[in-house]
């Protein structure tokens, strides 16, 4: 039997019918069509699921689709401020190379998000031990620590600096 | 190639899929769900080596949701290859969609369709399978024993997946005879898996004309609508495959595999679109590992460090099927030939049928097995004749002229330069110079290692590949390069879109890649092999020289020039003694009335032979005695790897190696019970893979030593290499720390707890 959930996602409230036992990975994939946030194990391991539910990192396969009513979701696909306006650590992970198959990309983009929100200026250490939860195969993490480091640097000046565009909004 | 005003490669341009990755809009396979979609579940044997005695599906056909269900009764049998390189020798026919027999713990042997997962999944359970047990071979030793029970019907016989592969070259009993130092050990390592982040995941779906449209994530679209093609007996142009982005690879998505068959017979049948995505686990049991090993290697050496003899004994375990194993046999021994030059080499492969989960095409194919063993070697022999192991490498390593595996001269000398440069960057001497003691923590010991190696492009001369490219200008001056090679992650497209750009004379934005649809790209023999920037960036740089041709011909028309009087840069047709006056290539491809003047679409194929890349890693590991850890604190990885084309996507394919070597070097093993054949780690959690906590400081140095003249500009492969190197650097560094000798991975605490106490006895019992 199907139950109505009302939560917000990305902004915006959606009401989705789902069964009880659907998890929430499930429901933003095939009921909420948003397929940015990725399925790597499914059973709280990997990470390639994590969004952010009323400002805790999550792993979406984890979370039942009716724990989240009422709630606020946020995924890859409301990272943007505009369309053609990356959030910075969108920006820093192009630019240093920090997705190559890019599976787990979403999910380590929101853990990030997530970090720099609770901890501005986090240390190497803190980086790493922030990205733990999350699984890449093809970076060996390198460029990924350096774009994080990018972005809260970049995210941490003040709107006038000119070292990049995306600081100004 | 030796040109020097490079504008576009070399440079780290924004790779245009990435931009995709990370706004979450790319979309992957598992991302597709055409209308009325079905879902498809393979039910999977519990048992290693059995006859199935009976079938039956009724009860799971009887549950509501539940649209088809396949045994092997109902789907054809054809036997067919996992393995599918084409005009190749690296193909062993041994495998049924679905057979009456059972090979591995975690076989499919039904396969169900349903509305949803769910429903599919209980259907699964309600598949009845009656067993008859055979006796069970589940390792190395065990397929070998004379008499011991056979896996398949076909092969040289006896459990062996191929006659056994020899090469002999020079003379070695007369080269030992001329040594003063020889050496002997076996070597053997566990089953790593490639662990891609993108579960294997296909959809098919039938049209009304009888042809099949099947996304699926697989490096190699093209050997899978062959493979399919064939097996469903149906015409080419009747199979379309289609893959976007991928999740990952790492050679493993070469196969055919079980659930690409059912998958498309349960659409047939159904006459709907069916998904199958692998679970976690399934990635494990159905998925592809690199083969376990064991390697029995002598070596002769004449007190000046001189390697003049070597002889070898290989034996890879493949598990139920043949799959790579041919090609892994074949790559793997030939590569004793080389990387430590030696005249005299006698070298036997083999790889044995075994009833455990397959080992198939990873990384490293073959060569980072047998290159582990050479290279501790020759750390031992540097030990015993006393001298720097550095300083014996570089000695012997191949230069210039040396015989390659492949049996082509090496061209430069590649590997050299990457030891003298590690030498000197990693402050090799100095380093070796500080005590083992850590400064402040008596527990830890501190050591450091050489590891090196080298490693092909491409796959020849086991195959005989093609790269093809198309190049399109269109007729406002953009591009469109149309290419078969896959997306795994790599950035392989954006390198061959800076070879268009950079060859035609175009910004590297005005290039656009479609790749992906067998119906539209040309050929492709799939991403593997690390050939795709050397096989098809050769191919679209034959091609865009084709187009560029074209366009200064019109250009050279246009200004009223001779066309050796034209020269073409950053989209501009120009006189090259009057560069003010020019015109754009939209111009010069003169559209009138949004029709252009001429339709330039042109084509390359490219048969390479083989070029070689290099590299050097140098080590430093801590290793705690107390608890037997192993920490990898710094890794300087040297690669010579000709022209760079992307220097960020080289380094990130370096140093993503490195955490992957690290891994099957000191955590990684999917173990198999050797008693029944059961998995009894198929999982994220208990398969240890290094992680951000684990990684390494790695200072990445990329050398342009020895282009090829076979790739683009000189540019030669790099995916494969890095994992390679790591694994014997990291043992020979865990030597110099605690003077004890492993010849096996993965080195765990307890292989390093049981060694210091093994040395420890050894030094009481000499006192």
């Amino acid at each position: 039997m199907k139950t109505l959930v009302t939560l917000t996602v990305n902004g915006e409230e959606r009401s989705l019918a789902v069964e009880g036992y659907r998890s929430l990975l499930d429901t933003l994939r095939e009921e909420a069509g948003l397929t940015g946030t990725k399925k790597g194990c499914d059973v709280g391991d990997c990470g390639a699921c994590t969004v952010i539910v009323d400002g805790e990192p999550v792993n979406a396969c984890l979370m039942l689709a009716v724990e989240a009513a009422g709630r606020d979701v946020r995924t890859v696909e409301g990272m943007q401020a505009g369309p053609d306006a990356l959030h910075p650590l969108q920006e820093a992970f192009m630019e240093h190379g920090a997705s190559q198959c890019g599976f787990c990309t979403p999910g380590i983009l929101l853990m990030a998000q997530s970090l720099l929100e609770r901890n501005p200026d986090p240390s190497d250490e803190e980086i790493r031990f922030g990205l733990s939860g999350n699984i890449c195969r093809c970076t060996g993490y390198t460029k990924i620590f350096d774009a994080i480091r990018t972005a809260a640097r970049r995210m941490a000046a003040p709107p006038a600096d000119a070292s990049g565009l995306e600081a100004a909004e | 190639m030796t040109r020097q005003d490079f504008r576009i490669v070399g440079q780290s341009v924004k790779r245009a899929d990435v931009l995709e990755k990370v706004t979450g809009e790319g979309l992957y396979t598992g991302d597709y769900a055409p209308a009325g979609l079905l879902h498809g579940k393979i039910k999977r044997s519990e048992i290693a080596h059995a006859r199935i005695v009976r079938i039956d599906a009724s009860k799971a056909l009887a549950l509501p949701g539940v649209k088809a269900v396949l045994t092997h009764a109902d789907v054809p049998r054809v036997l067919h290859y996992g393995s599918p390189h084409p005009r190749s020798a690296s193909c062993t026919r041994d495998q049924y969609i679905l057979d009456d027999k059972v090979r591995f713990w975690g076989e499919g042997v039904a396969a169900v369709a349903a509305i949803s997962e769910e429903i599919a999944d209980e259907a699964l359970d309600l598949i009845e399978v009656e067993y008859e047990p055979l006796p069970a071979v589940c390792d190395i030793d065990a397929a070998q024993v004379p008499g011991a029970p056979l896996i398949h019907g076909v092969g040289p016989g006896g459990n062996l997946v191929i006659p056994p592969v020899h090469v002999e070259r020079g003379n070695v009993e007369k080269g030992f005879a001329e040594a003063d130092l020889i050496l002997e050990g076996t070597f053997e390592g566990g089953r790593p898996v490639p662990t891609y982040m993108e579960p294997n995941v296909c959809i098919a779906d039938w049209d009304g004309s009888n042809k099949l449209t099947f996304w699926t994530s697989t490096q190699s679209s093209f050997m899978v609508r062959g493979a399919l093609a064939e097996v469903l007996g149906l015409p080419l142009n009747k199979v379309r495959v289609l893959v976007d982005h991928m999740g990952g690879g790492f050679g493993a998505k070469q196969d055919l595999f079980q659930h690409e068959f059912l998958c498309a017979l349960l659409a047939k049948q159904t006459r709907r679109p069916v998904k199958m995505e692998f679970t976690r686990r399934e990635t494990f049991v159905a998925g592809r590992s690199r083969h376990p090993f064991r390697l029995w290697l002598r070596q002769g050496f004449r007190k000046d460090g001189t390697l003049v003899a070597r002889d070898m004994k290989l034996v890879f375990e493949s598990g139920a099927y043949g799959s790579h194993s041919p090609g892994v046999t074949n790559v793997g021994t030939a590569s004793a030939t080389s990387l430590y030059a030696c005249e005299n080499v006698r070298l036997n492969g083999r790889a044995v049928y075994t009833n455990t989960p397959i080992a198939g095409a990873y990384r490293g194919y073959g060569v980072v097995q047998t290159y582990f063993a050479i290279d501790i070697q020759m750390d031992e022999a540097a030990e015993r004749l006393g001298v720097d192991p550095a300083e014996l490498k570089l000695k012997n390593a191949v230069r210039d002229g040396d015989i390659a595996p492949s049996g082509h001269p090496i061209i430069g000398d590649g590997l050299p330069a990457c030891i003298r440069e590690g030498i000197t960057r990693f402050d090799w001497a100095a380093k070796r110079a500080q005590p083992r003691e850590h400064p402040t923590n008596p527990a830890i010991r501190r050591g450091w290692g050489i590891g090196c190696e080298m490693h092909g492009s491409s796959a020849y001369p086991g195959i005989k590949e093609q790269g093809n490219a198309t190049v399109k200008m269109n007729e406002d001056g953009s591009v469109t390069l149309l290419t078969g090679a896959a997306g795994l992650g790599t950035g392989a497209h954006t390198a061959l879109a800076q070879i268009v750009a950079e060859e035609l004379g175009v910004a590297f934005e005005s290039v656009s890649v479609v790749h992906g649809d067998t119906d539209v790209v040309p050929w492709d023999i799939g991403a593997f092999a690390s050939h795709t920037t050397y096989l098809v960036g050769s191919a679209a740089k034959m091609a865009a020289a084709k187009v560029r041709a074209s366009v200064l011909r019109r250009g050279a028309e246009r200004l009223q020039a001779r066309v050796e009087d034209v020269d073409l840069v950053d989209g501009r047709v120009f006189l090259t003694a009057n560069p003010e006056q020019g015109i754009t290539v939209h111009e010069a491809m003169g559209p009138s009335r949004g029709i252009p003047a001429e339709h330039l679409i042109e084509t390359a194929s490219y048969m390479p032979t083989k070029s070689y890349s290099f590299a050097a890693h140098f080590v430093e590991v801590a290793v705690d005695t107390e608890t037997g850890l192993v920490e990898v604190k710094h890794v300087l990885p040297v690669h010579d790897i000709g022209k760079v084309i992307h220097p960020i996507a080289a380094q990130g394919q370096i140093e993503g190696g490195i955490q992957q070597g690290i891994g099957h070097t000191l955590t990684e093993d999917y173990v198999i019970d050797r008693t029944n054949g059961r998995s009894l780690n198929a999982g994220l959690v208990d398969y240890k893979m290094p992680l951000s906590m684990d990684m390494p400081h790695i200072e990445t140095v990329i050398l342009e030593a020895a282009p090829d003249p076979g790739g683009p500009w000189g540019a030669k492969g790099v995916g494969e290499d890095p994992i390679i190197a790591i694994g014997p650097a990291i043992a020979n560094a865990i030597h110099d720390a605690i003077g004890v000798r492993f010849h096996h991975y993965p080195i765990t605490p307890e292989d390093v707890l049981k060694g210091l106490r093994a040395k420890e006895e050894t030094t009481n019992a000499g006192l």
